[in-house]
């Protein structure tokens, strides 16, 4: 019979707690918050941006990198309706700066 | 091949529903049993730890790989693969994943069939009656072979009747009540069983943190298997359940982080419900299955308001089970309706109804169960997850499904850190599993099938694939993929 609960068994407790239910809840906040967030920005303007500055860099790596990719036509068409999108919308679901925006060219 | 009568394809109606539906596929029975118990067995913080950095290091990619493959092709997991592979023979690799799940919705049925049976015993006071015996109550159970069939045959009604509701109005509205109700079920529980005399050791049990474990092979290969078993990669799930994301959904964030440890958070909520409540009651904690069938009805027996705490138990425990059944039937009947001439409700019929007959053995004899469940677990699993990673690493090609699908539309930026597991490691590690698990069973039955099962399955898949991908017009795109570094 354990009448006291040793200092080893609140860590673990608490690790569990904290790695699992602290980390889903996290998950599911910041999920269900950017889901609020892409509905009230395609109510607003129908579109919205689809990669995020990292994302759509990549994205042009990859392209260039790979001319004869049977992918490639669609990694385009992705692209470039990501840039299109930025262009023609004022408010976005990533953190794009005015200057990276400027910079962005199709392909 | 799939009519022009099918229109446009279901969508989750709400994120919330997708997050649902892919927590309710993951969280079953071993959720509840068997965390706690692997946990206490295997150094408690410690196995916790182990456990946590598999499921980052293996399960959240493997299930992002999954996801996104599903959202990026928009198809079931025989149309996913076959848009990574080429049509043709490796397509086979899809039809492994199909069998393997169909396999093990046969004898997953009739365990369904058995929460059911408790469930309503529940209702009925049967456990805090006079005179109540658990083991006589299971035992009589698994001798009435058509009580077993009868119960099989109900859960099957049960699945087809909210499967043939479709996506938003049945899979989608069953789980977003199903998996909240399963856990405040849980979490009552958990807050009376922590508050029990003699609870702490159930607790001292589960979760006091014996580093030296961390030392131990034997607890990362727990921990893999639980991570394995539980998580759902491998069966087809995550594709198909992807498949249904709407445009602008994210995939890495809530299919690979929030899917992978949100189910494991169950059963961390198990362990504090489950077993402060065993050891508050001098209940064996290695009786494993046995505990929530044999167990547990002794503790409810007496323990105060037992009658109320059985009805909400064994409620949650039967909504963990018919959530996974459901979303695991889907995988079947998305496939065979987007490959067949059936239509969706004709699907439903058709893949209820092979379950159900294949089924009618595990729910006739329990000795045939646990041999379908030991041999398709072990190696049926870790198979079907190298299935769809090789789809995924070797013929799609990690970086390009990550930097066409993985990272549009995403709630986190996925690095490229991510091909080489997805590429080696997480297939490398299923393969290590499966030969850790035969060397187990070296020259024992279930070992001799497992090993039929692995050359058999995939011969027949290939085969299969062959024929029918042989006598289709080619797709050009498909034919020319081929792995991207």
């Amino acid at each position: 019979m354990v009448d006291t609960i040793p200092i080893d068994t609140w860590i673990g407790m608490a690790v569990a707690i904290v790695a699992f239910w602290g980390v889903a809840a996290w998950a599911m906040i910041r999920t269900l918050r950017q889901e609020d967030r892409k509905v009230e920005l395609l109510e607003d303007q129908r579109r919205i941006d689809t990669y995020s500055p990292r994302g759509l860099s990549e994205l042009r790596e990859w392209i260039e990198a790979n001319p004869d990719d049977p992918y490639r036509d669609d990694a385009i068409r992705r692209y470039n309706d990501c840039v299109e999108i930025l262009r023609a919308t004022d408010r976005h679901f990533y953190e794009w700066s005015e200057s990276e925006i400027e910079r962005l060219e199709p392909i | 091949m799939a009519t022009e009568a099918k229109t446009a394809r279901a969508e989750w109606g709400s994120r919330f529903g997708f997050l649902m539906a892919m927590i309710g596929a993951m969280v079953g029975v071993g959720n509840i049993w068997r965390f706690p118990f692997v946990t206490g067995e295997n150094g408690g913080g410690a196995f916790i730890l182990a456990f946590l950095i598999l499921l980052f290091l293996l399960m959240i990619p493997g299930l992002m790989a999954e996801v996104a493959l599903g959202k990026y092709t928009g198809k079931g997991i025989i149309g996913a693969i076959r848009d990574a592979t080429g049509p043709g023979t490796a397509a086979g690799l899809g039809v492994i994943v199909l069998i393997v799940n169909i396999a093990l919705m046969t004898y997953y049925s009739p365990v369904v069939g058995w929460t059911l049976y408790y469930m309503i015993h529940s209702y009925l006071f049967t456990f805090t009656g006079a005179g109540f015996e658990a083991g006589a109550f299971l035992g009589a159970l698994f001798d009435n072979p058509v009580l077993m069939i009868a119960l099989h045959t109900a859960v099957m009604a049960i699945i087809a009747s909210v499967l043939y509701l479709g996506i938003s109005n049945g899979v989608e509205r069953l789980v977003v009540y199903a998996v909240p109700a399963l856990v405040l079920g849980l979490a009552a529980i958990a807050i009376r069983a922590v508050t029990l005399p003699g609870a702490s050791e159930g607790l001292v049990f589960t979760f006091t943190v014996q580093w030296e474990y961390l030392t131990f092979s034997q607890t990362w290969i727990e921990a893999l298997a639980q991570a394995l078993f539980s998580t759902g990669l491998g069966w087809g799930i995550a594709i198909t359940v992807g498949s249904y994301l709407r445009e602008y959904d994210d995939a890495p964030l809530g299919g690979g982080v929030f899917t992978a440890v949100g189910e494991a958070s169950i059963g961390v909520l198990a362990a504090f419900a489950i077993f402060p409540l065993v050891f508050a009651f001098g209940v064996d904690p290695a009786s494993g299955a046995g505990l929530t069938f044999e167990a547990l009805p002794q503790v409810f027996i007496e323990m105060p308001g037992g009658a109320i705490w059985a009805i909400v138990f064994f409620t949650g425990f039967f909504l963990a089970a018919i959530t996974s059944a459901v979303v695991i039937t889907e995988v079947g009947v998305t496939t065979v309706s987007e490959e067949t001439r059936l239509s969706r409700n004709q699907s439903v019929l058709g893949v209820c109804g092979v379950i159900w007959l294949f089924g009618l053995p595990s729910a006739y004899s329990v000795e045939i169960l646990e041999f379908g469940d030991d041999t398709f677990a072990l190696w049926g699993l870790p198979l079907a997850t190298i299935a769809i990673l090789v789809a995924v690493g070797w013929f799609m090609g990690p970086e390009r499904l990550r930097v066409l699908s993985l990272n549009q539309n995403a709630g986190i930026h996925v690095g490229r850190w991510w091909n080489p597991l997805v590429k080696y490691v997480v297939p490398l590690t299923m393969v290590f599993i499966m030969a850790v698990f035969a060397w187990d069973f070296r020259g024992e039955d279930i070992m001799i099938a497992g090993m039929v099962m692995l050359v058999g399955v995939p011969l027949i898949s290939f085969a299969v694939m062959r024929y029918v991908d042989g006598r289709a017009e080619p797709q050009t795109q498909a034919e020319a993929t081929g792995g991207d570094d």
